[in-house]
């Protein structure tokens, strides 16, 4: 390659990583590097609470027969890092940091370019669809199946943290709730299964 | 003009000065050699899995994924690939076939973090300086010195200083920007208030309390992360280190001292670690990377004269320069 040719590699590349940054595209390998960027400032603040016996018994689910049991990380076949995410967050409508980074405070250009009105949001996933359909293909049922299943269920415990109660070392007493999540199958998605659409 | 001439002597005093074929040779060895120990603790948890069991249908397939139509994961897969990227990788490191073995391994990354990372959705950002790196190294003659490929050619090809800076520089500025364009995120994001130490501050209890809490109240596991987050002033202080260090990183690409650059580079690696103890940010083994701001010849000069007198016995010769 001569100095030439190399000048203009440099030049597009450096055109392409700088691009990625101002147009915030967040797509392997291009990044503007928005890792653990968001933040809204809060006076209680919420953490989930990750039951062991809750992810080892796994996600309950109703079979269109009305049988009920349980769909484990060994059942699927992900690594068990995945499964937290799936019975935690993807169940309760939680999406991926990603999206909430995509999200937030898009300014004017980005939106403009991605033909987003204002308030509308960069990225946004139906995910009950997307879990029921994903634990009925992974085990190979059919919507025809007495087996397949038309209901998931998680529970999650939040312990909400006062930033006064904080401030004062008190952390003896927190709020705490229970969030229940019950994704169900609609056959409305029926014709989306039979497409294989996303 | 005379503006246009000053860009180009700084354009090329920065791009195309300060390495020689020898520092690319050595930087594809020992790249490669951290990578081999890299790929095993990003893709761990995928050989954990059963090869011949359940194929999982992805909630978001990666972008990639989603073009070529791959909607699950085919376990048997990724064994036989991670197996190739191991070898590939090794090839790489050793230069045979270098820029083939590039290639290879820049497409089992693609393939592997794509499965990886298409189960629930969360891209993880670990691959992206390597992935620069590897993309820069396959348009470089890094396989003309310090290779097997190079001992293997009859007619001896001589890599000009130019040839050589060019990628190192690129893989440098990428890097350091890699951690300035952090900051603008958090701006553009979060504003100012990131900065008040609030972020870091959810993340501790989110890390801390994720496990469990006792019946006093305490944190189960990780307990400093939970007792950090109970001292605002500290956090705040955090913060803003943070978005000093991270916004000042390109400094780095100007300051001649090895031994500064060694400090600097030192400091970015405890902040690494910190965060992966006490947030189980996974960065901890990017470090590897920063073998791009130093020279290797001098390194390597003197890895190989202790290893010849410690452990092959042999009389001390003390490495050139």
């Amino acid at each position: 390659m001569s100095r030439r040719t190399v000048n203009s590699i440099l030049v597009v590349y450096l055109l392409v990583v700088w691009t990625a940054v101002i147009v915030r595209c967040d797509r392997f390998p291009l990044t503007w590097v928005p890792m653990y960027s968001t933040y809204t400032p809060t006076e209680k603040i919420p953490v989930v609470v990750i039951d062991r016996k809750n992810m080892e018994r796994g996600i309950l689910v109703t079979h269109r027969d009305g049988s009920k049991g349980y769909v484990t990380a060994a059942d699927l076949n992900i690594p068990i890092t995945h499964f937290w995410r799936l019975y935690y967050q993807r169940m309760f409508g939680a999406p991926p940091a990603k999206h909430t980074q995509g999200n937030m405070n898009l300014g004017a250009v980005n939106r403009w370019i991605r033909g987003l009105d204002e308030g509308e949001p960069n990225f946004s996933v139906e995910w009950d669809w997307l879990v029921i359909r994903s634990l009925n293909k992974t085990l190979g049922y059919e919507p025809s199946d007495p087996k397949f299943i038309v209901g998931a269920e998680a529970e999650s415990e939040i312990v909400h943290y006062q930033k006064k109660d904080l401030l004062k070392k008190d952390t003896s007493k927190p709020e705490r709730t229970t969030l229940r999540a019950h994704p169900q199958w609609k056959d409305e998605w029926l014709q989306r299964w039979n497409d294989d659409t996303l | 003009m005379t503006l246009s001439k000053s860009i180009g002597r700084a354009w090329n005093s920065f791009f195309y000065e300060g390495f020689s074929g020898e520092s690319l040779g050595l930087l594809r060895l020992y790249f490669g050699c951290g990578l081999l120990f890299y790929h095993v603790t990003q893709f761990f948890e995928l050989l954990t899995l059963d090869p011949t069991g359940a194929q999982f249908y992805f909630l978001e397939p990666m972008w990639h994924f989603a073009l070529l139509g791959i909607d699950h994961h085919v376990p048997m897969l990724s064994f036989v690939v991670f197996v190739v990227l191991m070898i590939a990788t090794l090839m790489m490191a050793l230069g045979k076939y270098t820029r083939t073995s590039i290639a290879v391994v820049i497409l089992c990354i693609f393939f592997l973090k794509g499965n990886r990372d298409s189960f629930t959705g969360d891209v993880h950002h670990r691959y992206l300086v390597p992935i620069q790196m590897l993309f820069l190294l396959l348009l470089s003659k890094c396989g003309h010195a310090h290779s097997l490929d190079e001992r293997c050619r009859k007619i001896k090809s001589r890599i000009e200083e130019w040839q050589a800076s060019w990628p190192i520089k690129t893989m440098q500025f990428y890097c350091a920007f890699f951690y300035f364009w952090s900051v603008l995120a958090k701006l553009r994001v979060s504003g100012w208030a990131w900065a008040d130490g609030g972020q870091i501050q959810e993340e501790l209890l989110e890390r801390s309390v994720m496990w469990g809490l006792t019946d006093a109240g305490e944190a189960i596991r990780n307990q400093l992360a939970f007792h950090m987050a109970q001292h605002p002033d500290l956090l705040m202080f955090l913060a803003h280190l943070t978005l000093a260090f991270e916004a000042l990183f390109p400094l780095i690409l100007f300051v001649r001292s090895a031994k500064w650059r060694l400090i600097f580079l030192l400091g970015v690696t405890f902040f690494h670690l910190a965060n992966f103890i006490l947030l189980y940010v996974g960065f901890i083994f990017l470090p590897v990377v920063f073998l791009i701001f130093f020279d290797l010849v001098p390194v390597h000069a003197w890895l190989k004269a202790n290893f010849r007198h410690y452990v092959l016995r042999k009389p001390w010769s003390p490495a050139p320069g």
